[in-house]
């Protein structure tokens, strides 16, 4: 599989304090990554370094395979949406665009219009920028990032501003753009909830260290955090459980709830053994954390961007 | 580049305060003719309706032209060079984004100083008393005043590409354009064999210019050139060098 972004031993110095440590990632052709991290972990840093918006100190990047000086050439296959959207005010949203078709020498001037489409704002392209919301400004962010028909995508809070119609709009477009275009993707946002849905893959980012990389298999796999049992006979429930696991740790709740901490993987096992012991189960629920509480736990903070 | 040179060019005709600034220019020197003019008509004795006196208004102006070239270069290296992320993240080099704008606000500054001198020539010539030498003159005090005006606008440049404050090149822009000769003179009057230093000096060398306009003796001066190629080499060199490593966020 193509690789589409590698680094190795990345790394960038602000005067004194060190933004981004050594870092190693891969992003390989077709996955969407979601980037996770605190304010100030270093998201934004290492976005800038892919897009040559700052210098590495230290390290190397690859993209599409280039490096050094063909690094240039290579980000013409990528589109960079980094922190806000910035375009020319008094210009229309075609202006601004038709100003960066003819500077990234697309040749087809139907692509203004095509992309003002895709991101739902062909009804608003004779409006001025400085006039725009600032969730049609994300989207016209997103369309300059379409314009050269990239290969991949670096959005850093793309959906920022946007209201939820927006944000579902935007995902489902992303979703899009991957499975039909296998454009890849590397994203963060602070939405959680929303990167959870789109992502394939999910790297942890921590004081400018990747502290988990997962996929989202392992993640769901990760985050199964314990079993909810709705039975019709506790006792004998927690009978069958105690015979068959020594170790097991579970609550009885009132409404005939049980809550099984640990054994979560067997979860097929347990309904097995209470269903051929004739335990009428009413409801079996493997309770899970979301990203959002994965993340707090994984990185001990109280906050999140 | 020319991909790059292209767009800037799509900006740059679209930059209404640059007409306006083109069109203020432009009216100002018919304005100045016109009153010189009529200044004549109401009293035949007016003295200063000679092309000599009208064209010694630019001659003497290098400030003024320095401000007006100020002017064009911020019109692309302004508050767009906010835009210069989108440029830089599609693999546009530094060096690319440097001199393109620099060639494109410089040929449009060109093209309306070409346009001006053309004006008050045409203006002069019809409307005032000349004499024989006037336009020879004219023309050689211009190229004299060609390369500081140049270094000028390559060190502007240089300045708002590296995002410099309008209040520090001001300051800066004073000091070499306006001041620097008499501060070279006062630096190095200790210095013997230094004393002559200060005779390069940008605006030393605008007002020398200026003084042989007027007394019919201006030669073309190379101490013009080696001033403004030295002052323009540095800036550019700086500019590009430290450019380049510049973040653009």
């Amino acid at each position: 599989m193509e690789t589409i972004i590698q680094t190795y031993q990345l790394t960038k110095t602000f005067k004194d304090a060190t933004i981004i440590k050594p870092l190693d990632f891969a992003l390989q052709k077709g996955e969407i990554c979601a980037l996770i991290g605190q304010n100030g972990a270093g998201k934004s840093t290492l976005f800038k370094m892919l897009a040559g918006q700052l210098r590495p100190t230290a390290g190397d990047m690859h993209l599409f395979g280039k490096t050094g000086r063909d690094v240039a050439q290579a980000r013409r296959r990528m589109g960079f949406l980094v922190e806000t959207p910035v375009f020319f005010p008094n210009f229309t949203a075609t202006q601004n665009l038709e100003y960066f078709r003819i500077q990234r020498g697309v040749v087809e001037k139907k692509r203004v219009d095509e992309v003002l489409e895709i991101v739902s704002l062909a009804k608003e392209k004779r409006k001025r920028f400085k006039d725009y919301s600032m969730g049609m400004k994300q989207r016209l962010g997103i369309a300059l990032c379409l314009l050269s028909s990239p290969d991949c995508l670096v959005l850093d809070e793309p959906i920022n501003g946007l209201d939820a119609e927006g944000i579902r709009e935007i995902r489902n477009l992303l979703v899009k753009l991957n499975q039909e275009k296998q454009i890849t993707i590397f994203i963060s946002s602070h939405i959680l909830t929303e990167l959870q849905l789109l992502a394939t893959r999910f790297v942890f980012i921590k004081n400018g260290v990747i502290v988990e990389d997962i996929s989202k298999d392992s993640l769901q796999e990760k985050s199964q955090k314990q079993l909810q049992l709705t039975v019709d006979d506790t006792a004998k429930t927690a009978q069958l459980l105690e015979q068959t696991y020594v170790d097991i740790q579970f609550k009885v709740l009132p409404n005939q709830v049980i809550i099984i901490h640990n054994h979560v993987e067997c979860s097929g096992d347990i309904n097995r053994l209470l269903l051929d012991n004739g335990v009428f189960v009413r409801e079996f629920r493997i309770e899970a954390r979301n990203l959002e509480e994965y993340f707090l736990e994984l990185v001990g903070g109280n906050g999140h961007d | 580049m020319i991909n790059y040179l292209k767009s800037e060019q799509y900006r740059l005709v679209r930059k209404n305060t640059l007409h306006i600034t083109s069109l203020v220019c432009l009216l100002l020197i018919g304005a100045a003719a016109t009153v010189l003019y009529y200044s004549q008509k109401a009293d035949p004795n007016f003295p200063y309706v000679t092309t000599r006196f009208f064209y010694s208004n630019v001659i003497g102006s290098g400030g003024l032209i320095i401000i007006v070239s100020f002017l064009y270069n911020f019109s692309l290296t302004g508050k767009d060079t906010a835009l210069l992320k989108n440029a830089v993240s599609f693999g546009i080099s530094r060096n690319t984004i440097f001199w393109s704008k620099l060639l494109l606000t410089l040929s449009y500054f060109l093209l309306i100083c070409v346009f001006g001198i053309g004006l008050m020539i045409g203006l002069g010539e019809t409307l005032m008393t000349s004499d024989s030498q006037s336009v020879k003159d004219f023309l050689t005090a211009l190229v004299n005043m060609l390369p500081i005006v140049f270094s000028a606008f390559f060190l502007i440049h240089s300045l708002k590409m590296l995002k410099v404050g309008e209040v520090y090149i001001f300051i800066l822009m004073l000091l070499i354009f306006v001041f620097s000769g008499d501060l070279l003179r006062i630096l190095f009057r200790p210095f013997t064999s230094l004393h002559e230093v200060y005779k390069y000096a940008p605006d030393t060398l605008l007002h020398e210019n200026l003084l042989n306009f007027m007394n019919h003796t201006v030669q073309f001066g190379y101490q013009h050139w080696i001033t403004g190629v030295l002052l323009s080499l540095i800036t550019l060199l700086i500019g590009v060098t430290k450019f380049a490593k510049q973040p653009i966020d």
